[in-house]
């Protein structure tokens, strides 16, 4: 812009200043109206999606994955409770079925509590949930649960999915559980459930005292293993967890 | 291995528990105990209902052939109840009055409570309207041996003394000298 001179210059710079002014505010009020009609249109297809989806999203696994994979790689949670995942959450109605699941899982983890000391198979979870929700409430998987779980963690419940001998197990007492009792739930998982301290000695390479120290200890503290002692030959110990309960 | 539940020749469901072999020892762990303890309270007293059973002994945990064979034992698995825990088990559910010693002052032998005594007044009653047999006199015999088999077949004198008693305290029985014996007249409510 050529610089003039005088105080007819500083009027032209100042009337200019006001017209870039008045121009900026109108460029930037394009930019605004355009994002939100943006989001107006994301939001409407989004609507669209969940009115289409969601059954399905609910009752078909796989789409749930998939649909739970694409959230995240776009960084969207869609399970943010009700009030923080706002319309999200309210047009999917998934968190109000993950909180459900959840309560369901507590449910069979709580009642077969007395039975497996906290400490129930992936699999046998899975099924008695199911059973739970009956056919209608359609198929879940063990990412559902695993999921489920991760919301329960804000009430601070102490459930766990924890790795036992290759296979998931779900702890709801928030113990610990040491590498002794690790390894002895792996090998009644192998044994169908039942342990004598002879496998431990065999197939851990444990001393006797450490094999009856452990089985004593999971025996009379935790109430993971039962006592059998009308079985042939040596005291056994059964893991009712690592068993499958018809019901 | 898999526990999957098993029906009875006796037609009688068994639980999966019931083929868990530690099921069949008393657990050194109090807490895993009492699940043991309240699961043998529920299947003797479903069990006793199932079949109408009214007498348990603990000689039916000793010898083999007993009415009660088919929960006490586990031919399947090779467990049985052993006389010491049915024992313990037996005190518990006196504890809960599920169960009384009969005869009384003694530990061996109890009736089951598998209706209350309460609750065997009112079939008892019941009965009595059904069949027309109110304000006529009868036997303790024509009630626990009736032409037309009843809920109340074979019902153990002292149950059935138990639940005189208690129709009594309304008004509606009342215990009657008869040559030989005695007799019991049913009345009807009285409002």
């Amino acid at each position: 812009m050529r610089r003039g001179v005088g105080l007819a210059a500083f009027d032209l710079q100042e009337q200019s200043k006001r017209s870039y002014d008045v121009l900026s505010s109108e460029l930037s009020k394009t930019q605004i109206d355009n994002l939100h009609s943006q989001l107006n249109h994301f939001r409407t297809s989004l609507a669209h999606f969940a009115a289409e989806h969601r059954e399905s999203i609910k009752s078909d696994p796989s789409f749930r994955h998939a649909f739970q994979q694409m959230c995240s790689s776009i960084g969207v949670d869609p399970l943010a409770g009700p009030r923080k995942g706002g319309w999200w959450a309210e047009l999917l109605g998934l968190g109000d079925w993950q909180y459900e699941l959840g309560v369901q899982i507590v449910d069979v983890c709580v009642s077969t509590r007395e039975r497996n000391g906290g400490l129930i198979d992936m699999a046998e979870l899975l099924r008695m949930v199911s059973k739970l929700r009956g056919v209608s409430g359609g198929i879940i998987t063990e990412e559902d649960v695993v999921r489920s779980i991760k919301t329960l963690q804000p009430l601070g419940t102490g459930y766990r999915v924890v790795e036992i001998g290759g296979s998931k197990m779900v702890r709801s007492v928030p113990k610990e559980l040491d590498e002794d009792q690790a390894a002895i739930l792996a090998v009644a998982r192998e044994e169908g459930g039942r342990v004598i301290e002879d496998h431990l000695i065999q197939k851990k390479g444990w001393i006797r005292e450490r094999a009856r120290a452990a089985l004593e200890n999971m025996l009379l503290g935790d109430g993971i293993c039962w006592l059998d002692d009308q079985a042939e030959g040596s005291r056994a110990y059964w893991v009712p967890s690592a068993m499958h309960w018809d019901a | 291995m898999a526990l999957s539940t098993h029906t009875t020749p006796s037609g009688f469901n068994l639980p999966s528990i019931h083929s868990f072999p530690p099921f069949f020892t008393e657990q050194p762990n109090p807490t895993t105990q009492t699940t043991v303890t309240n699961q043998w309270i529920r299947l003797i007293t479903t069990y006793a209902r199932h079949r109408k059973l009214f007498i348990l002994r603990i000689e039916d945990a000793e010898t083999p052939g007993s009415e009660w064979d088919e929960i006490l034992r586990n031919e399947r698995i090779n467990r049985r109840l052993l006389p010491t825990h049915l024992s313990n088990i037996i005190s518990a559910m006196s504890a809960k009055n599920l169960v009384e010693y009969e005869p009384p002052k003694q530990t061996r032998s109890v009736l089951v409570y598998w209706r209350l005594p309460e609750e065997w007044a009112e079939v008892l009653h019941d009965w009595a309207v059904k069949t027309g047999q109110l304000n006529s006199i009868l036997t303790f015999y024509d009630i626990t041996d009736p032409q037309i088999e009843s809920a109340l077949t074979n019902i153990p004198v002292p149950l059935l003394r138990r639940a005189i008693a208690i129709l009594g305290k309304t008004g509606r029985s009342q215990i009657i000298a008869i040559p030989g014996g005695e007799g019991v007249r049913f009345l009807a409510r009285s409002k």
